[in-house]
């Protein structure tokens, strides 16, 4: 695979990453509730810098971790069943997302999360009025959706892996920075005046769009990851 | 002296008599400014918006003694929505986006 398709891949992964709304929501909450208690500007871009850098960092973590795994698991190189399972897995959660993502028959951007698990994180991010505490919010935030990402992250992790030594830190670099996309443009929108409630609304209006666009994203990630590494091998094409 | 308004809170993870509480006007107050001013709204405004919501709830709670939490939020989403219509959806729907 020649440098060029391995980025476009990561950057098609990373953007299904960026997608997911869980993290987006969490923002939107925090960034709400410090407006609301008249926090200054000041204030909400470090929050939200704090907030950003540790979905970041988490994702780093979590793909490096992955890279890590799969070095150990195939020293001599990916196997078939590991691409295929990968793109069955991707496959699969891109029709979940399809039919699962936002909670059926509910108003707002609700997410099929646990409900504990979304209480809490809704809890946190009103009282969140540290950045350390901000920062912790975004690891945990990565973790809460990690159902969503472990099929861009693995498929990420498995296309790094192909790559020349010299250029893997790149690509790990450049999945972290796409993955983040969503929320540095929520993050830009609020610090650029932009209300709350009308970026909710878009979010609600366009929750449907959003969820069949980070479904079907991944589906053809999956598709072309089985067509391109396990049926072209197989059939000799490459 | 007016008895107390008691207000079943929406879900209780606690015991049960700690899911009944009294009518906190302050409360409520705050809750429609932190609305107003996510949704753009200078302070002065806001806080005068919540002053004449929180009154027109308070006329409409005159009569009930004992409202849930949910009727409480439905009528001062519905109150809102004439002063600011965006601070009204903010207030309505700040369970529902996560």
């Amino acid at each position: 695979m020649d440098i060029f398709s391995a980025f476009a891949i990561i950057g098609l992964a990373a953007l299904v990453h960026a997608s997911f709304q869980l993290s987006v929501s969490v923002l939107t909450l925090m960034s709400g509730h410090t407006i609301g208690t008249k926090k200054s500007r000041a204030k909400l871009f470090r929050l939200s810098a704090a907030y950003t850098s540790g979905a970041g960092i988490m994702s780093l973590l979590l793909l490096s971790l992955a890279v890590l795994v799969c070095l150990h698991i195939f020293p001599s190189g990916v196997t078939l069943g590991a691409w295929a399972l990968n793109s069955g897995v991707a496959l699969g959660i891109g029709v979940a997302i399809w039919l699962f993502y936002y909670r059926q028959r509910k108003k707002g951007t609700e997410l099929w999360i646990p409900r504990a698990f979304a209480d809490h994180l809704t809890e946190r991010s009103k009282a969140t009025k540290r950045s350390v505490e901000a920062f912790s919010l975004g690891l945990v935030t990565v973790i809460a959706e990690l159902i969503f990402i472990i099929p861009s992250l693995m498929l990420s992790a498995l296309i790094i892996l192909q790559l020349p030594n010299e250029w893997q830190l790149l690509g790990l670099a450049f999945y972290v920075l796409i993955s983040l996309m969503g929320l540095l443009i929520v993050w830009l929108l609020i610090g650029g005046g932009h209300s709350i409630s009308k970026i909710q609304k878009w979010r609600e209006s366009n929750k449907k769009f959003l969820q069949f666009a980070a479904g079907s994203a991944l589906i053809v990630l999956g598709f072309f990851i089985y067509v391109s590494q396990v049926v072209a091998v197989t059939t000799g094409a490459l | 002296m007016e008895a107390p308004i008691h207000v079943h809170k929406r879900k209780s993870k606690k015991r049960l008599q700690q899911a009944i509480e009294p009518f906190n006007r302050e409360k409520l107050h705050k809750s429609i400014v932190v609305s107003c001013i996510s949704s753009g709204a200078p302070t002065g405004q806001a806080e005068s918006i919540a002053r004449k919501v929180t009154d027109e709830v308070l006329t409409w709670l005159e009569k009930r003694p004992e409202v849930t939490s949910t009727d409480i939020r439905r009528v001062a989403a519905a109150r809102l929505k004439t002063y600011h219509p965006d601070a009204s959806y903010l207030y309505e729907n700040h369970r529902s986006i996560l």
